[in-house]
């Protein structure tokens, strides 16, 4: 396993009195190659603190964090005398607001800093940065370009590029898709998922979009308030009983077909994954 | 009567990206108008112009009939309260308290009704027991829902949701959806920013914009149908419609599961 949590807690120490407990007791794998997940949960459930002790960002107040073999405790010394360094390059962190971070002249800079700063060089950083930028669906005019007069979507893609240009085994993005059109959305989603087929890498997508959680992920973790209280696949998390007691949204495919089914006892056969699926199964149906 | 007029607007950043390219469009009084379109599209360009955080380069803007210039903005503010998208960036004050007041103070609201309308709107929003809280122990919706107390309680005649909700979990996002509704009811001019079509559903009106001109401007459900128009500002129809188009040259289809759809896209 590639990472992996044992017993793992987490408490944010306050100025004032006892802190929070942002993670509780959370046992989980991950395995280095072929994983699709999501994490799901309410605003506050602990995931992007979840997020950052797979990459050593944080470490535990309790309990054990293995990522790539490197073994990170509650003792700050020892985690300290540690490589972190490659824990890094190897898990790639995209934060929820990427765009904050760019900071250099041109786009090209930008991307660039992160392998240079891992040691690649150079001439390779820049072909790594022209190849990337055209993954995440910009073409090469945009590297010579400030990062400041791009919109929002457009920082998006490029703090995403700057990250899959460090050549991450595992990626994992906080919230990659918030405030982008759905059209934007689609694209961005997509291009995750031919670097999980294409290239075999695992990606954990942090999330409030069911719609991705259902169309996507092979594998869901579901956070409430610290706890690590749903991990499987996506077919049975959206239980009746999940639903309610998790005050979950339903993905809007599944909406509607439960609605269709309730109110015209439609029964598909098979479980549509995306719209066109769905339209699909439907017009067999009903036509 | 309009409340807002706009008139051949256009705004270019920097002098080479032409966000908006005249522009015209009106809102009437208590209507709900959305302004729908991509990333990059020219929204909220469109909203910082109205609120005067940018000046029009060409055009004309009319608020309730006054001409937006700089003699006239910190007028036009009182009449025009706008929420952001990001809740972090709009916290200003020490406490929830003391951050719904901060317009009110600009206001001049004598004292006592100050503290009324505070906890009036504070309960309005569901933070009423957070109210000497500091920002860093509340969730983003949270932060968010004060942002819009603090707007309401200006009682400001027109309100602009600049993509509010597209950063809030699934709750957050219907609980200010309700707002908007009740803002509504009580008359007051809604216009909404965003691409999440969920929002755009309720509105009366909706504007699609791309790349800085309007594509189309017209009665909600009319626009909402159009696949076309949607699909060319980088938006997707609400999936029952989606799913009503591609059933529809099914002849077979009936009339019932056809409406049953079409409520269902309603409710968002």
């Amino acid at each position: 396993m590639a990472i992996k949590f044992e017993r793992v807690s987490f408490q944010y120490r306050g100025i004032d009195e006892k802190g929070y407990l942002a993670l509780a007791d959370i046992n989980l794998s991950i395995a280095a190659k072929g994983e699709f997940i999501t994490l799901i949960g309410e605003t506050g459930s602990g995931k992007s603190t979840l997020a950052q002790h797979m990459n050593a960002l944080l470490t535990p107040t309790e309990g054990r964090v293995h990522v790539f073999g490197v073994k990170l405790t509650s003792d700050k010394k020892k985690n300290r005398r540690q490589r972190l360094n490659p824990i890094r390059q190897r898990v790639g962190l995209v934060f929820q607001f990427p765009e904050y971070q760019l900071f250099e002249e041109t786009v090209l800079k930008d991307i660039i800093f992160g392998p240079k700063n891992f040691g690649v060089g150079q001439d390779e950083a820049v072909e790594r940065a022209k190849k990337m930028i055209k993954v995440v669906g910009l073409d090469e005019s945009y590297l010579e370009r400030s990062p400041f007069n791009l919109s929002g979507g457009e920082k998006k893609r490029v703090s995403i590029a700057g990250i899959l240009a460090m050549e991450p085994e595992i990626l994992i993005l906080d919230e990659p898709t918030s405030g982008l059109d759905p059209m934007g959305r689609n694209a961005l989603l997509e291009v995750f998922h031919n670097i999980h087929e294409q290239l075999g890498k695992t990606v954990v997508i942090i999330t409030h979009d069911m719609n991705t959680v259902y169309e996507y992920a092979k594998r869901v973790l579901v956070l409430r308030e610290g706890a690590l209280v749903y991990d499987g696949d996506p077919s049975g998390l959206f239980s009746r009983k999940h639903v309610e007691d998790w005050n979950l949204e339903l993905p809007e495919i599944l909406r509607i077909q439960r609605a269709l089914e309730e109110r015209f006892g439609i029964k598909l056969d098979k479980s549509p994954r995306s719209r066109k699926e769905l339209i699909e199964a439907l017009g067999e149906v009903v036509g | 009567m309009n409340m807002i007029d706009i008139e051949n607007l256009s705004f270019t950043y920097g002098g080479k990206v032409e966000a908006l390219k005249n522009v015209s469009l009106c809102v009437k009084k208590g209507e709900w108008v959305t302004i729908l379109g991509h990333n990059g599209s020219g929204k909220s360009t469109l909203a910082k112009l109205i609120v005067g955080l940018l000046k029009p380069q060409k055009g004309t803007i009319r608020v309730d009939g006054v001409e937006l210039s700089e003699r006239t903005v910190h007028d036009i503010r009182k009449k025009v309260g706008i929420v952001f998208q990001n809740p972090d960036n709009q916290f200003v004050g020490v406490t929830v308290r003391d951050d719904i007041a901060f317009g009110l103070e600009n206001l001049r609201i004598p004292r006592e009704e100050m503290i009324e309308r505070i906890e009036h709107y504070a309960k309005r929003v569901d933070m009423y027991s957070y109210l000497n809280k500091e920002p860093q122990a509340l969730s983003g919706g949270q932060k968010q829902r004060v942002a819009i107390a603090g707007i309401l309680a200006m009682r400001t005649e027109v309100i602009i949701f600049d993509e509010a909700t597209s950063m809030l979990d699934p709750d957050g996002r219907k609980r200010i959806l309700s707002y908007m509704r009740k803002l509504r009811d009580d008359g007051v001019t809604v216009v909404t920013i965003t691409h999440d079509m969920r929002e755009a559903v309720q509105s009366d009106r909706i504007v699609v914009l791309k790349d800085g001109e309007i594509l189309k401007a017209d009665k909600s459900e009319d626009v909402l149908k159009d696949k076309e128009t949607l699909e060319k500002s980088n938006l997707e129809l609400l999936l029952p419609l989606e799913v009503l188009h591609g059933l529809e040259h099914k002849k077979s289809t009936n009339e019932e599961i056809k409406e049953f759809l079409w409520q269902l896209s309603l409710n968002g």
